[in-house]
């Protein structure tokens, strides 16, 4: 069976990810590219030899099974709900939507049709954490306190998307949400509390009114503890927007570490000085999509259940959701 | 050129080994007697012939020791007070390990014997006095990196052995007699340079500690968020994190991020590895005790302002107690500073 595939958003996502790990996965088609910029939708229908739209109605109009939602934050909830109302199966980029509300609704709509909506959760497909999940497993660690940073210096100009909290989330949504379903899936217990606080540091953050620098402190069940810091602020030179993460785990039986000085690096030497760096802009390997997708598709073809679920997307978002709540009262939330 | 004579209270705290080697090898310092109070009282007696200074069986005898100018105290917490006050009626200057009490009212009377008596008190906070962050705080100071705003920093040792070097270690096990476990061991130091760097109090804490990992009757491990009256905010993670393996025994990190560049600042002390069936850090230099013994006796000898006051540990002392009872009442904590 082969499965017919929409793409809603030609964007950055899309062009930078998602496009290359389409085109390497067997069994799909993609049969049309809908984007509002008409030169969008007809680059990315070209990609593909597939069909270009501008609108929506048209775009549902055509016979595709799955649909591939790569647009911003804020308009997740409404093109989801109706392309689900269309009768097809949907994957939505992280976050799941801007409010946990929206979530709730995406989630229940999908239910009543019996239609499958999975979250591109793609950390959960990154052969590091995969490899260190494993590990954990194997040799019983057990972890108690986890950190987990993802920082960078976002290289987008100030009156773009990411940089309105009404349209993003802001960061604590928008990186917040891959840390907290990271801690989640390392601590395998439910979040309890959570305390953050937020700096307002790049003058991009503050002309915005919102955070470019956030810190939770997250109580899982079992008095595990996990601390999530994620940065639109980190001085690095903004033009390679260079993606760092660190992890942290200490357990019973173990300690584990990730630091960017373990990842693979091109280091480069020049009169003036750069980064060193891998994949700019990307916070994961190009492979991690293509394993997220393909494993998708066989979801939604019934060969594998899925290892990340639209609810799990969801309780990522509820944490964020409730740490920028934190962050405004400066006291602790229940989750 | 005049050296100061020291007495050392105790070998209860395994930093009587380092200091009582700094001190005898000081330039401005001479080791002339030693006390078995407390934990390890054999070993404080081996230790006394070692350096040929004059062994006493309790503090009170080598208190009226006339030789006897100033006293390094590395007794259990718990009697930090009772042996701090005497000493200062005694008449001599006081190097007091840390934490200074087990609670704010004992640090003031501390403070006060030794302010009576007109005796320096200094308590010994390891990292400012290492080289890599006195660079960054100079680089700081220079304005290389723009303002801070945030520093995540940890400062952690390995799981305690109850016997380390011979040492019992026990007490650190109780927290009737350490104040508390693994934060309370190793948290003050991240403190001190938090204090030290920024310049600046924290007018909240928010804290989870626990005994998160061995099983131990005290915690060990925890995280504070610390966030400070002018704007910065720090992360600080302290404990016995490290399992029996991991080749740091002391670690000590910071990461300073400012408004236009960072600071990558690691382990403090200078070491090689040796690696067998596991691997380890030996620590060929500890400047930092060189830098606390010698800035304790200038400042004795110079009548100087100390580095380090009582005042200053016990805000350090408050804002250890902050964390502690933001992670009982699951709140967030105002510090007494």
């Amino acid at each position: 069976m082969e499965l017919k595939v929409g793409v809603i958003g030609c964007g950055n996502i899309f062009n930078l990810a998602h496009k290359r790990a389409l085109r390497g996965i067997e069994g799909i088609r993609i049969v049309a590219c809908m984007d509002i910029d008409p030169e969008r939708a007809r680059e990315g229908a070209k990609e593909f030899r597939a069909k270009a739209f501008t609108s929506l109605d048209e775009f549902l109009d055509t016979e595709v099974d799955v649909v591939e939602v790569l647009t911003p934050t804020y308009t997740h909830a409404e093109l989801v709900v109706e392309v689900l109302k269309a009768g097809k199966h949907v994957i939505v980029e992280k976050p799941i939507a801007l409010t946990v509300e929206e979530g709730e609704r995406m989630i229940k709509t999908a239910e009543k049709r019996d239609l499958h909506l999975f979250v591109g959760h793609v950390r959960r497909f990154d052969k590091r954490w995969i490899q260190m999940k494993e590990v954990i497993k194997k040799r019983n660690i057990l972890p108690m306190h986890i950190r987990k940073a993802e920082v960078q210096n976002l290289p987008f100009p100030r009156d773009y998307w990411y940089w309105d909290e009404n349209r993003s989330g802001g960061v604590a949504v928008d990186l917040g949400v891959h840390v907290t379903d990271f801690l989640r899936w390392f601590v395998e217990s439910e979040p309890v509390s959570v305390y953050a606080v937020g700096k307002s540091i790049k003058e991009e953050a503050r002309a915005n009114g919102t955070f470019d620098h956030f810190i939770m402190i997250i109580k899982f069940e079992g008095g595990k503890t996990g601390i999530a810091e994620v940065s639109w602020a980190y001085p690095y030179p903004s033009r390679y927007g260079v993606f760092y993460h660190h992890v942290d785990i200490i357990g019973k039986n173990g300690r584990i570490r990730y630091t960017p000085l373990d990842t693979p690096v091109v280091g480069v030497a020049k009169a003036n000085f750069e980064m060193p760096r891998f994949s700019p802009l990307l916070s994961t390997f190009p492979d991690a999509f293509e394993r997220e997708l393909r494993h998708f598709f066989k979801c939604i073809k019934g060969k594998e259940e899925p290892v990340v679920t639209a609810e799990d997307a969801l309780i990522a978002l509820k944490i964020a959701e409730r740490a920028k709540e934190s962050a405004r009262k400066g006291e602790v939330v229940e989750v | 050129m005049k050296k100061l004579n020291f007495g050392i209270i105790s070998y209860a705290h395994p930093h009587a080994l380092r200091f009582a080697s700094t001190i005898a090898g000081g330039k401005q310092t001479k080791l002339v007697a030693i006390s078995g109070d407390g934990s390890n009282s054999d070993i404080a007696r081996g230790e006394a012939k070692k350096y040929g200074a004059k062994f006493y069986r309790n503090y009170e005898a080598l208190l009226r020791d006339e030789n006897v100018e100033a006293v390094y105290i590395a007794i259990e917490t718990y009697r930090h007070k009772e042996i701090a006050i005497r000493a200062a009626e005694e008449g001599k200057h006081i190097l007091l390990e840390k934490p200074i009490a087990l609670n704010l009212r004992d640090a003031d009377e501390v403070i006060r014997a030794a302010r009576k008596a007109g005796v320096k008190l200094m308590l010994p906070f390891n990292p400012r006095f290492t080289e890599p962050l006195v660079k960054a705080k100079e680089m700081i100071d220079a304005g290389e990196i723009g303002p801070i705003e945030y520093i995540q920093t940890i400062s952690e040792n390995v799981k305690p052995p109850i016997f380390l070097q011979g040492l019992d270690m026990g007490w650190f096990l109780d927290a009737s007699k350490s104040g508390g476990g693994g934060f309370m061991d190793t948290a003050p130091h991240g403190v001190d340079s938090l204090l030290w760097l920024t310049g600046d109090l924290p007018k909240k804490v928010y804290a989870d500690i626990g005994a998160k990992i061995y099983g131990f009757p005290v915690d060990d491990i925890g995280t504070a968020v610390l966030e400070f009256r002018k704007g910065v905010l720090a992360v600080l993670t302290a404990g016995w994190g490290n399992p029996r393996g991991y080749s740091y025994g002391i670690e000590i990190k910071y990461y300073l991020v400012g408004r236009e560049g960072f600071l990558d600042v690691r382990t403090a002390y200078p070491d090689f590895t040796v690696y067998q069936d596991r691997a380890e850090k030996i620590y060929w230099d500890r400047p930092d005790v060189r830098g606390i013994v010698s800035s304790f006796a200038r400042a004795v000898l110079k009548d100087e302002e100390v580095p380090i006051t009582g005042e200053d540990a016990k805000k350090n002392l408050a804002i250890i107690l902050a964390a502690y009872e933001s992670s009982r009442k699951g709140k967030t904590v105002k510090p007494r500073v």
